[in-house]
């Protein structure tokens, strides 16, 4: 029978992987629960009378669900998820088509859709794009040879994205062009050619300069804005959430002080509210009364208030970081795809990371994206630890393969045997 | 390797981008915070911060026996938000699953509507989307609780769009009780004792900088700069609500049965000037009487009571004295061009100064002050000045309005002049003047200031008191005390009013007045007498001064002072006198000679028969069947039962009742028992028969 003391330090040992992407990862999520539960206060006060606890301990399950997911994937021989990217994207494809039809609607786009089971809603477009990130990295692996053909290299890249990407877009345009960029962003570490990614970056421009010059010209000056905002909203009903992002470029472009977006005058608030070196300090933010969503999409305001901007520069340090591991972890895998896969699941990870807070500074108008890891768990939050789980798993194995892993396997279980016949193999 | 390093400068092409993006959304952080920093920061205080009033509780007025006549209660508006998400959530199920409810305990609680109106009313605004429907103003905060426990109403402001505004509200828990004098605390105009001590009552606001949380709960904010809000101070009046009631009774009872338009009784404690009753009516279009404007206050004409002045100075000039003679030409003499006329018809001619004013004859004051003044008017106008009936009386009341007294020379002096102001006439006085006057007689010659509040308390801590303060130690000689004295009990004795206290027990000074009143510019034709009556009681020991004024409708049938203004002063002297001045007269009942053979007992009727047949007692039945208090008496030798019941406003005969009893009688009609001894009530200080007022207070002994 091993004792308490033993399966810890059991458990210790059969963690592997890179420690410091372990370190950042256990360091983000305290973050997390400190900023969550300080942000989630007025959440608390509307929906539980109060009882603020109730979120700071949802927060805490969804912390070790993630950390058992990132144990168990990154126990698992990266090879595998060749097959499984390849079955997760089958399965994706026909799932946004679902939820773009019978979704659950918030604030018109279908993005949710509920699990009957366990009765959670998650957005399926976080799914997608695992499965398109991951099953990306297998065809560019696998194409290497031929990735500079139009044909045999280009095409069969860019048919998943286009799917992915066209499914996910007439609920959240957004989300689309991030995924898009990011594939791209992928596509070009992939060598596909640079003459076809341009091209492809030409025709992705056209929807997007349709709608900013959508919004430049029918922006008729600030006399009449307010009507405008309307008769546009109302005419494009009919396109779905064309009017919403008319908009939101209008607000983004032609922001005045008194025009500029509630959210965004709320985070430049919380913003300024924080110092240089020190915030209001951890639970001391003001601005989560007035901020939407500031325990999700706005979280780096939050951050930059309670800690300052050095809290701010510390999360950006730490992404870069992360990133930088992930580097090193390609520089070390001698197999194309354990390479990609670290590369662009991290760049996909720290790219939202950096979309995220450049919303809340307000680079770029305002979309729907989490700070992976820190903001409030959901089904995104869980995506991303699958996302590290399998990142660490292709650490493990370089470990492994430069001979510094895995120890003298204890002898019991059989379970374990089995696992390092995988690894071995 | 080749593909591989190829691979790899793309990677770290992509690591800088990644890391200039970083770098430059830290730059934009602190661009927003340290150089467009303060504009934001200011933003958010102009949107989240902001001073609010922290309102001061407005100060009680109590009456002196302490009882709360005007304060502060919350009430609440209650509005309801149908637009409120929780209550509109999935089609509105909240709403339609309540409503039924809702209505029927709205209906039971405020009783004004049924049931199935209240429903209609909150349909029509759920299906209007009334962001702000009115439901009902100015509850009750007890019925505020009793309504945040209604269904829907108890699931919170987010669910129920119920939204409750308070608001501090003066009450006066008496009423029309003084209405007016202790005033309207109105924001716009203030009257009364609210008015006059408003800045004593209203404290200080203070200010608070509070920043909005969620939920649209506000905190204050530390370190912001506030100020404490500062209560209003309680003040504690001179008016005694049972002397108030008294008055404003005896008044009423007149005013209605005489349709009178406005009248005014007033009574102060002789020896300190403070006024323990102010009752004002006015008739409204509708016929009722109400407390609309204070008439005590306001100078009037004020007919024959004002003959008193004159005699004080025909007295202290040594004019005349009470025996000199004056002829009153059988009640008509002309003078100028004018004729004086008596009101009450004498027929008489030579009589004694003394009697003159006993019979309030116009034509003997107007020959006495154009005999005696004639020649040097300013002389008579000089002792109206010392009399003080030519200024305000100081009263802390605002509000009180100038007397007006002409002078000889100005342009409103005439021949007739000097004799009509001799009994009343040409000259503006008003009721609290002549009782000032009349007081300042009883008081042995010391004028008081009439006052209100004797106390200004802050947290029933005594922060000032206020003192009788005298405005004249002598306002004329000891003799000419002593002549107007007996003058004015002469009035009472043997002159105008001589009918009205026939019997009395206590001896009243006072005069009568009746004066023929103009009718703005209709002038003397509509033939409005106003009737007053000013004295003091009892006379060879005053203790109250009382002045009763009541302006007639046009063409009334009584009008003369002794019939209409005298029966209220008359029942306020009574009442008083028994349950203030009289102690004395238990001593007299005492030393009744007892005979066994008499007995009376008093208790509950079936008890009593009950009773009476297990001791097979024969006794005459003439208590009817149902009878609940029942008295049991020897008469002519046989036992009697007879029904005790009585009329519902005099005081019962308590005698023989035993204690349970003799409180339960008592505090049904709304007395106050005070209670000394044990055994069987043997005295009640309030005797049998006697009017009583709810609230007045009756001492019983047992023995």
């Amino acid at each position: 029978m091993p004792s308490v003391e033993g399966m810890r330090s059991q458990l210790l040992q059969r963690t592997r992987g890179d420690k410091y992407i372990w370190g950042i990862v256990i360091l983000l999520a305290l973050i997390s629960v400190l900023v969550v539960y300080s942000a989630t206060g007025s959440l608390a006060y509307k929906m539980s009378r109060g009882n603020n606890e109730v979120y700071l301990f949802k927060q805490l399950a969804f912390m070790v669900m993630g950390m058992l997911i990132i144990y168990f994937l990154h126990r698992v021989n990266y090879t595998i998820y060749s097959k499984v990217a390849m079955i997760l994207f089958m399965i994706s494809i026909p799932l946004l088509i679902y939820t773009l039809f019978f979704g659950a609607k918030i604030n018109e786009g279908s993005r949710w859709i509920k699990l009957p089971i366990i009765n959670m809603t998650f957005q399926t477009s976080d799914f997608a794009k695992l499965a398109l990130f991951m099953y990306l990295s297998r065809v560019l692996s696998k194409k290497q040879e031929v990735i500079k053909d139009f044909k045999k290299g280009f095409i069969p890249a860019l048919i998943p994205v286009l799917l992915v990407c066209g499914l996910i877009m007439p609920a959240n345009l957004s989300n689309a062009l991030l995924t898009g960029a990011t594939s791209l962003l992928l596509m070009f570490i992939g060598r596909i050619s640079l003459k076809h990614i341009f091209l492809l970056i030409l025709i992705a421009m056209i929807p997007v300069a349709l709608i900013v010059s959508v919004a430049v010209l029918t922006y008729d000056g600030k006399k009449k804005e307010k009507d405008i905002h309307n008769t546009i909203a109302e005419k494009s009903v009919s396109f779905g959430r064309f009017g919403t992002w008319v908009k939101r470029v209008q607000d983004f472009v032609y922001a005045k002080d008194t025009e500029t977006p509630y959210q965004v005058q709320q985070a430049k608030i919380a913003i300024a509210n924080g110092g240089i070196l020190m915030g209001l300090g951890p639970g001391n933010s003001r601005q989560r009364n007035f901020l939407p969503q500031a325990y999700n999409d706005f979280i780096y305001s939050i951050i930059i208030e309670e800690y300052g901007l050095l809290g701010g520069a510390f999360i950006i340090f730490i992404y870069l970081l992360f990133l930088y591991r992930c580097i090193s972890i390609f520089r070390r895998c001698p197999y194309a795809f354990g390479a990609f896969l670290a590369l662009g699941l991290s760049f996909t990870l720290v790219i939202q990371a950096v979309a995220n807070m450049a919303v809340n500074v307000n680079l770029v108008p305002v979309t729907g994206v989490t700070l992976p890891l820190v903001s409030m768990g959901g089904s995104s939050f869980l995506f991303t630890c699958g996302s590290i789980g399998i990142i660490l798993s292709v650490a493990r194995n370089v470990e492994q393969l430069e001979g510094r892993a895995e120890p003298v396997v204890q002898p019991v279980t059989t379970n374990e045997s089995v696992t390092s016949k995988i690894v071995q193999s | 390797m080749d593909v591989k390093r190829d691979i790899l400068w793309r990677v770290y092409l992509s690591y800088i981008v990644v890391a200039i993006v970083g770098l430059v959304i830290f730059g934009k952080a602190v661009y927003i915070q340290q150089v467009q920093g303060k504009h934001w920061r200011s933003l958010s205080d102009s949107l989240h911060q902001k001073i609010v009033e922290v309102d001061a509780e407005r100060g009680t007025i109590y009456s002196e026996d302490g009882q709360m006549l005007s304060t502060s209660i919350p009430q609440f508006d209650v509005y309801i938000d149908f637009a409120a998400d929780g209550l509109r959530e999935k089609n509105g199920k909240r709403f339609k699953e309540n409503i039924d409810s809702l209505s029927y305990c709205l209906a039971g609680l405020f009783k004004d509507q049924s049931a199935l109106a209240y429903k209609r009313v909150l349909q029509q605004g759920y299906v209007d989307k009334d962001r702000y429907f009115l439901l009902k103003r100015n509850i009750s905060y007890r019925d505020y609780q009793q309504l945040k426990s209604f269904p829907l109403v108890r699931l919170g402001k987010n669910k129920s769009g119920f939204i409750a505004e308070d608001k501090s509200i003066r009450l006066n828990p008496y009423k029309n009780l003084a209405f007016r004098t202790i005033g309207l605390a109105r924001d716009s105009f203030k009257v009364g004792l609210e008015m006059t001590y408003d800045s004593v009552l209203k404290g200080k606001s203070g200010n608070r900088l509070v920043r909005y949380i969620a939920g649209g709960v506000s905190v204050p904010v530390e370190g912001g700069y506030e100020s404490e809000a500062e209560d209003g101070k309680d003040i504690v009046t001179t008016l005694d609500v049972f002397i108030q009631e008294v008055a404003e009774e005896a008044l009423m009872k007149e005013m209605i049965k005489n349709e009178a338009e406005h009248g005014c009784a007033l009574v102060m404690e002789t020896k300190t000037g403070k006024i323990k009753a102010i009752a004002n009516l006015g008739r409204r279009s509708d016929g009722n009487y109400y407390e609309d404007f204070n008439y005590a206050i306001s100078p009037t004409e004020p007919g024959s009571t004002f003959k008193l002045a004159t005699m004080i100075a025909l007295l202290e000039d040594k004019k005349v004295s009470l025996n000199s003679t004056v002829n009153l030409e059988g009640g008509t003499w002309k003078v100028a061009d004018r004729t004086v006329f008596d009101s009450e018809k004498h027929g008489r001619y030579e009589v004694t100064v003394k009697q003159a004013f006993e019979l309030s004859s116009n034509v003997g004051m107007a020959k006495l002050a154009l005999f005696n003044y004639g020649s040097a008017p300013s002389q008579f106008i000089r002792h109206l000045h010392q009399l003080r009936m030519d200024t305000l009386t100081g009263i802390d009341l605002t509000g009180e309005r100038s007397p007006v007294i002409f002078k000889p020379g100005s342009r409103f002096w005439s021949a007739t002049t000097l004799p009509w102001m001799a009994f009343g006439y040409n000259i503006l006085v008003s009721p609290l003047q002549t009782l000032t006057l009349y007081n300042a007689v009883a008081n042995n010659g010391v004028m008081m200031r009439p006052y209100l509040v004797s106390t200004i308390k802050d947290q029933g801590v005594a922060l000032r008191e206020i003192e009788p303060r005298v405005v004249d130690e002598k306002i004329c000689s000891e003799a000419t005390l002593k002549q107007l004295k007996e003058c004015l009990e002469g009035v009472c004795t043997e002159g105008t009013a001589k009918e009205l206290f026939k019997g009395s027990s206590y001896k009243v000074a006072g005069k009568t007045g009746t004066a023929l009143v103009a009718n703005g510019s209709r002038g003397y034709e509509d033939h409005i007498y106003q009737s007053s009556f000013a004295g003091y009681f009892p006379a060879d020991n005053p203790q109250y001064t009382c002045v009763v004024v009541i302006k007639n409708k046009p063409f009334a049938q009584v009008f003369y002072g002794a019939s209409v203004a005298g029966p209220v002063f008359k029942e306020i002297a009574d009442r008083l006198y028994t349950t203030f001045v009289k102690q004395s007269n238990y001593a007299s009942q005492k030393n009744i000679r007892k005979d066994s053979s008499v007995f009376s007992y008093a208790g509950y009727g079936t008890d009593v028969k009950d009773v009476m047949k297990s001791l097979s007692w024969n006794f005459k039945d003439s208590s009817g069947i149902d009878m609940d208090w029942v008295n049991v008496s020897a008469r002519n030798g046989s036992v009697v039962v007879a029904n005790r019941k009585t009329d519902v406003n005099k005081m019962p005969l308590l005698k023989g009742l035993g204690l349970k009893d003799a409180v339960y009688v008592c505090e049904e009609m709304g007395l106050k028992v005070d209670v000394k001894g044990r055994g069987r009530v043997v005295e009640q200080s309030v005797l049998a028969g006697q009017s009583i007022a709810k609230g007045q207070m009756i001492k019983i002994i047992l023995n």
